[in-house]
C-alpha cells in the first residue's frame, strides 16, 4: 500500500533541463548526416577520381596513397564510388519518407478526424498490409515489372503508407476529442480548418518520426533490393549494389565491400538517433507545462 | 466560512508524550546546495492527531509529506532530521527505513482506481496486505479478518470482497484503499488528497470514516488537501504552505479568529462561500510563484498588498504567535487588526439581485441522450427548462448525472435521441439539419469555456492566433469587432499575452484565453462547463469574477457545476439533476437554502463547512 504512484511535477523540471544540450552521440549523428546529404550533393564533384573511369591494368589493389580505400576488381576507385554513390543511396529513401509521410498524413488526419468510408477502408487496407511479406512482394513486383531503382522506391511507398496511415490515424484520434477541436467546432469553423490548421501542427511529432523511421527503412530495404539486382542498375555506384558487386572481392580488398556496407549502417544509426532527439524536441516544445 | 466559535476542542490538545513524527528543518533541493522546492520545513505530529497540510498546487505539499517517510522521488536531495516514533530515518540504511515505513506508515491516494490492480479482487488485495505484514493466516482466518477489516470501512456487503476494483463506485474504492492501508494497522496515515476525485456526498462519508478509524484506533493522521474547508473540518492543526514553505500553523479556529498571514486570508477569502452570494469575487492576485524564485524572500511578498520592500530581502521565519498559532508574515503583529477586517469583510452577504426574466432564448424540451444502441440506459432522461433573457442558469449535479451530455446536446457535440433545444426560436436538436445560414447564427449564438484550461487551447497555436481565429467568426450583426488587445483586456490579461503559446501560461491564465475566444464572437449565451474545477482557489475567484462582468455586460451564463457555492454566486436559477432527471428547480437562493428534494438536501449538506461538526 505504500508504494508511491505519482511522482509529482518534479521530472518535467529535470527534463526541462537537459533538453537544452545536445548529447554528444547526436551531436556526432548531425554531423554525420550532414555529411552524408553533402555527399549526396557534391559527391560525384569531391571525389578525387571519376567514379566510372575503369582501370584493367589496375584491377583489385588494397588501399595506396592515390587509392585510398583501394579499387574494385575494374581497377575503379573506392573512396569515389561510396562519394558518388551517396546520391543514388540517400535519395531514394528520402523519396520513400516524405511521401509515404505527406500521404499518410492525408489519408491518416481524413480517417481519424471524419471516420465514415475512408476509415474504414483506410484500416481494411492496412490490415490486409500487416499479412503480406513487404519484401517478397517488393522482389516479386520489382522482378516481374523488371526492376529498376524508382520502381523500388515506388513500390515501398506503396508498402509503407498503410500502416504509416494508422498511426497518423492513430495521433488524430488521441487529438480530436479534446476541449480545443470542439471549440472550433463550436465556433463553426470548417473541416478543413479544423483538419489542417488545428490538428496537423499536433500531429506532427508523429509525422517526423514516420518520416525518420521511413527513411531507414527506405535505406536499408533498398540497398537490400539493390544487393538482389532488383533496385540499382548494374554498375551504379549505390551502396547497396557496390555491396553486392565487390562481396567476392573480400580477401583482395575488403574496403571495396566494407566502406558501402559501414556507410549505409553508419546512416542508418546516425538518422535513428537524430529522429529520436527531434522526435521528443518536438512533443516536448508543444507539450510542456510550465 | 460558518461561526468559527462553535468548533469542538481539539482532540490533539490533550494528548502529549513523544511526537509520532517530527521533522524538523526538511529541505528538499534539486540536486545537493541547488535550489530548493520546499525548505525549512517543521512538522510535528503527535499519536492520536490529524494535521493537515494545505496549499495550491505547486506548494509542495505531496513532496513534503513523501520526503517525511524517505519516499521522495529520485534525483531530489533532502536534508534535515527527519523523526518517526523517535528514531532518525535520515540515520537509518534503506532497508531499515523500509521496515519502519511498512510497519509504521501506511499512504492513501488520490485516485484509488489507479492505486488498485485492476485485475485483483478486493479480498485478495486486502489478504496480500495482511500477509505482506508476515502475518501467517490460514484461509478461514484471512476470510475472517477481510470481513472484520471491511466492515470497519463501513463495507458490510460481502460480496464486495469478491469484486474486482473496476465494479466499484469510487467511494467504495476509497474505502477498500483504506482498508487496504489499514491493513498493517500503522501508526501513522498520510492522506494524500483522498476525496478530491470524489463527489461531495461521498466525499463527507469518506471523511467521516476516516475520521472515525483515526479517534477509534488512535492513530496519527497527515492529511493532504487543498481544500481549506476540509482540512478545517477534519484535523487538529494545520499547517499552510505556499511555493514551498509553511507560512501559517495554527488550530481551524485560529485561522479565523486571529488570522496571522495575508496568504491565508487571502486563500479562505478566495473561497466562494456557500452559504451567501459575495459583492465581489475576489482571488488574490497574480499567481503561485516557483519555489526556487523566491527562496530568499517571503514567497508571497509579490502577490501581497502589506509586502514592503523589507519582504524580499530575506525568507522570513515561521514565528509563535500564540503557543499553537506560528505565522511567517514578518509584519503579522502590525497588520492583525487589518487581516480580521479583511476577513470579515468578505463575511458581508451581497443583496441577491433578481433580474426580470425577458424572452426565452433557450428552451430544451423532453430532453433524452441514450448512448447505447438498445437504449438500456439514459444518460439523459427527460429535461426541460428554459432559460430567460437576464437571468444566469446553474446546473448543478454530481457525476454521472448527466450535466456534460446536456451540456454537448447543446453544443452540438453529440445529437440528442429525443427532444427538442430551441435557441433563439432556431431548432438546434439536430445540428446536421441545419443550413449554413442557420448554422453560422447558432454558431454566433451559443459558445462554451471547456472545463480543462490544459486542452481546450491548441498547443500549437499563439494566443493571438486563437483569437483571430475565433473573431474571423463573428458575424457582421454582432457589431465591430474587437482587437485582440480589446479581447484580452475583458478578461483581465496584458496585451502582451496574445505572443505566448498557452504553454507559457497558468491555468487561470489560459481559462482567462478560453473566455476570450467565446467573447469573441458575442454570444447570447455562455456555456460554461466547470470552468473554474481545474483550478486553483486564489484564481478561481479570478475567473468567476471575469464571468460575473460577462454576464453583466449582457451575456447570460449557462452555468454546469458541481459545486454549491460557485452556483451560488454565479446564477440567479438554479435546475438540480440526479441521473440524467431534474429533481429541482427554481431560484438560486431558495433551492440552496431551502432544498425540497431530499437529493438537493443531501448535496447541500455535502458542502464542507470548515468546522468539526461537518463530520459528525
Amino acid at each position: 500500500m505504500s508504494a508511491i504512484a505519482g511522482q509529482d511535477a518534479i521530472g518535467g523540471g529535470t527534463t526541462a533541463r537537459k533538453r537544452r544540450r545536445m548529447p554528444v552521440s547526436v551531436l556526432l549523428a548531425a554531423i554525420f548526416a550532414v555529411l552524408v546529404v553533402g555527399l549526396a550533393i557534391f559527391g560525384p564533384l569531391l571525389a578525387p577520381h571519376d567514379p566510372a573511369a575503369q582501370s584493367l591494368q589496375t584491377g583489385v589493389i588494397g588501399p595506396t596513397s592515390d587509392h585510398l580505400l583501394g579499387t574494385d576488381h575494374l581497377g575503379r576507385d573506392i573512396l569515389s564510388r561510396v562519394m558518388a554513390g551517396a546520391r543514388d543511396a540517400v535519395i531514394g529513401p528520402a523519396i520513400i519518407a516524405i511521401s509515404a509521410t505527406v500521404i499518410s498524413l492525408v489519408f491518416g488526419i481524413i480517417a481519424g478526424y471524419r471516420g465514415g468510408v475512408v476509415e474504414a477502408v483506410v484500416l481494411r487496407v492496412g490490415d490486409l498490409m500487416y499479412a503480406v511479406p513487404a519484401i517478397l512482394v517488393s522482389i516479386v513486383v520489382i522482378g516481374v515489372l523488371g526492376g529498376g531503382y524508382y520502381l523500388a522506391v515506388a513500390v515501398l511507398v506503396l508498402l509503407s503508407v498503410p500502416a504509416d496511415t494508422r498511426v497518423v490515424r492513430a495521433a488524430v484520434l488521441s487529438e480530436r476529442h479534446l476541449p480545443y477541436i470542439e471549440a472550433g467546432q463550436t465556433l463553426g469553423l470548417s473541416r478543413w480548418r479544423i483538419m489542417t490548421v488545428h490538428i496537423l501542427p499536433n500531429v506532427m511529432p508523429t509525422a517526423v518520426a514516420i518520416a525518420l523511421l521511413e527513411f531507414v527503412y527506405g535505406l536499408i530495404t533498398l540497398s537490400s533490393l539493390s544487393f538482389l539486382g532488383l533496385g540499382a542498375e548494374a554498375g551504379s555506384p549505390e551502396w547497396g549494389r557496390m555491396l553486392a558487386d565487390n562481396r567476392t572481392l573480400l580477401a583482395e580488398n575488403p574496403n571495396a565491400a566494407l566502406a558501402p556496407a559501414l556507410l549505409i549502417m553508419a546512416t542508418a544509426a546516425a538518422v535513428m538517433l537524430l529522429g529520436d532527439w527531434i522526435y521528443d524536441r518536438v512533443s516536448e516544445e508543444s507539450t510542456t507545462r510550465d | 466560512m460558518t461561526d468559527p466559535t462553535t468548533t469542538a476542542p481539539a482532540p490533539g490538545d490533550q494528548l502529549s508524550g513523544a511526537p509520532l513524527l517530527a521533522v524538523h528543518d526538511l529541505a528538499i533541493t534539486r540536486w545537493p546546495g541547488g535550489p530548493p522546492l520546499v525548505t525549512g520545513l517543521d512538522l510535528e505530529l503527535r499519536r492520536g492527531e490529524t494535521i493537515a497540510l494545505v496549499g495550491e498546487s505547486g506548494a509542495g505539499k505531496s513532496l513534503s509529506a513523501r520526503a517525511a517517510i524517505k519516499l521522495v522521488p529520485a534525483g531530489l536531495h533532502v536534508t534535515g532530521e527527519v523523526r518517526f516514533q523517535g528514531e532518525d530515518l535520515n540515520r537509518m540504511d534503506e532497508e531499515a527505513v523500509r521496515a519502519v515505513r511498512g510497519g509504521g506508515v501506511a499512504m492513501l491516494l488520490q485516485d484509488p482506481f489507479t492505486i488498485l490492480n485492476p485485475l485483483i479482487r478486493t479480498r485478495t488485495h486486502l489478504i496480500e496486505t495482511l500477509r505482506s505484514s508476515g502475518r501467517r493466516l490460514s484461509g478461514a482466518e484471512a476470510a475472517d479478518e477481510v470481513t472484520r477489516r471491511l466492515a470497519e470501512v463501513g463495507i458490510t456487503d460481502a460480496s464486495v470482497g469478491d469484486r474486482y476494483p473496476f465494479e466499484l463506485s469510487g467511494g467504495m474504492r476509497q474505502r477498500v484503499a483504506l482498508a487496504c492501508a489499514l491493513a498493517k494497522d500503522p501508526a501513522l496515515l498520510i492522506a494524500d488528497e483522498p476525496t478530491t476525485a470524489l463527489d461531495a456526498t461521498t466525499q463527507r462519508d469518506v471523511l467521516r470514516l476516516l475520521r472515525s478509524v483515526q479517534q477509534a484506533r488512535g492513530m496519527g493522521v497527515l492529511m493532504i488537501t487543498h481544500d481549506l474547508r476540509v482540512a478545517f473540518s477534519i484535523s487538529d492543526r494545520v499547517y499552510v504552505m505556499y511555493a514551498g514553505g509553511v507560512v501559517e500553523r495554527a488550530r481551524p479556529e485560529d485561522f479565523l479568529a486571529a488570522p496571522a498571514h495575508p496568504y491565508t486570508v487571502g486563500l479562505i477569502r478566495a473561497e466562494p462561500p456557500t452559504g451567501y452570494r459575495r459583492e465581489q469575487l475576489d482571488g488574490i492576485p497574480g499567481q503561485v510563484p516557483a519555489p526556487e524564485t523566491v527562496s530568499h524572500q517571503c514567497a508571497f511578498a509579490d502577490r501581497c498588498s502589506w509586502a514592503t520592500p523589507e519582504c524580499t530581502t530575506a525568507r522570513p521565519p515561521l514565528l509563535a504567535v500564540t503557543d499553537v498559532h506560528a505565522s511567517a508574515c514578518r509584519r503579522r503583529e502590525e497588520i492583525a487588526g487589518e487581516l480580521l477586517a479583511d476577513l470579515h469583510a468578505a463575511w458581508e452577504p451581497a443583496t441577491v439581485p433578481d433580474p426580470p426574466a425577458g424572452e426565452t432564448v433557450l428552451r430544451v424540451a423532453g430532453l433524452r441522450k441514450s448512448y447505447q444502441r438498445d437504449r438500456s440506459t439514459w444518460a439523459v432522461d427527460g429535461i426541460d427548462f428554459t432559460l430567460g433573457s437576464g437571468r444566469n442558469l446553474g446546473i448543478v449535479g454530481e457525476s454521472g448525472s448527466g450535466k456534460t451530455t446536456l451540456a454537448r446536446c447543446l453544443l452540438g457535440l453529440e445529437e440528442p435521441t429525443e427532444g427538442s433545444i430551441e435557441l433563439l426560436g432556431t431548432d438546434v436538436s439536430r445540428y446536421r439539419s441545419l443550413d449554413r445560414e442557420q448554422l453560422r447564427r447558432v454558431r454566433g449564438q451559443l459558445q462554451c469555456v471547456f472545463q480543462d484550461p490544459y486542452s481546450s487551447l491548441n498547443r500549437s497555436h499563439s494566443v493571438g492566433f486563437i483569437l483571430r481565429e475565433a473573431l474571423s467568426r463573428r458575424s457582421p450583426e454582432a457589431g465591430p469587432a474587437p482587437s485582440v488587445e480589446e479581447l484580452l483586456d475583458r478578461v483581465g490579461l496584458a496585451a502582451r499575452y496574445a505572443g505566448r503559446k498557452p504553454v507559457a501560461l497558468s491555468g487561470g491564465q489560459r481559462q482567462r484565453v478560453a473566455i476570450a475566444r467565446a467573447l469573441a464572437i458575442a454570444p447570447k449565451v455562455l456555456l460554461c462547463d466547470e470552468p473554474v474545477a481545474a483550478l486553483d482557489v486564489s484564481v478561481q475567484g479570478q475567473v468567476l469574477q471575469v464571468l460575473r462582468e460577462v454576464s453583466e455586460s449582457g451575456t447570460q451564463l449557462l452555468f454546469i457545476t458541481h459545486d454549491l457555492a460557485v452556483v451560488r454566486q454565479m446564477t440567479d436559477d438554479l435546475v438540480v439533476l440526479e441521473r440524467g432527471k431534474i429533481v429541482e428547480s427554481g431560484r438560486t437562493e431558495a433551492v440552496l437554502d431551502q432544498p425540497s428534494h431530499p437529493y438537493t438536501a443531501r448535496l447541500v449538506g455535502a458542502v464542507p463547512t470548515g468546522d468539526a461538526e461537518w463530520l459528525s
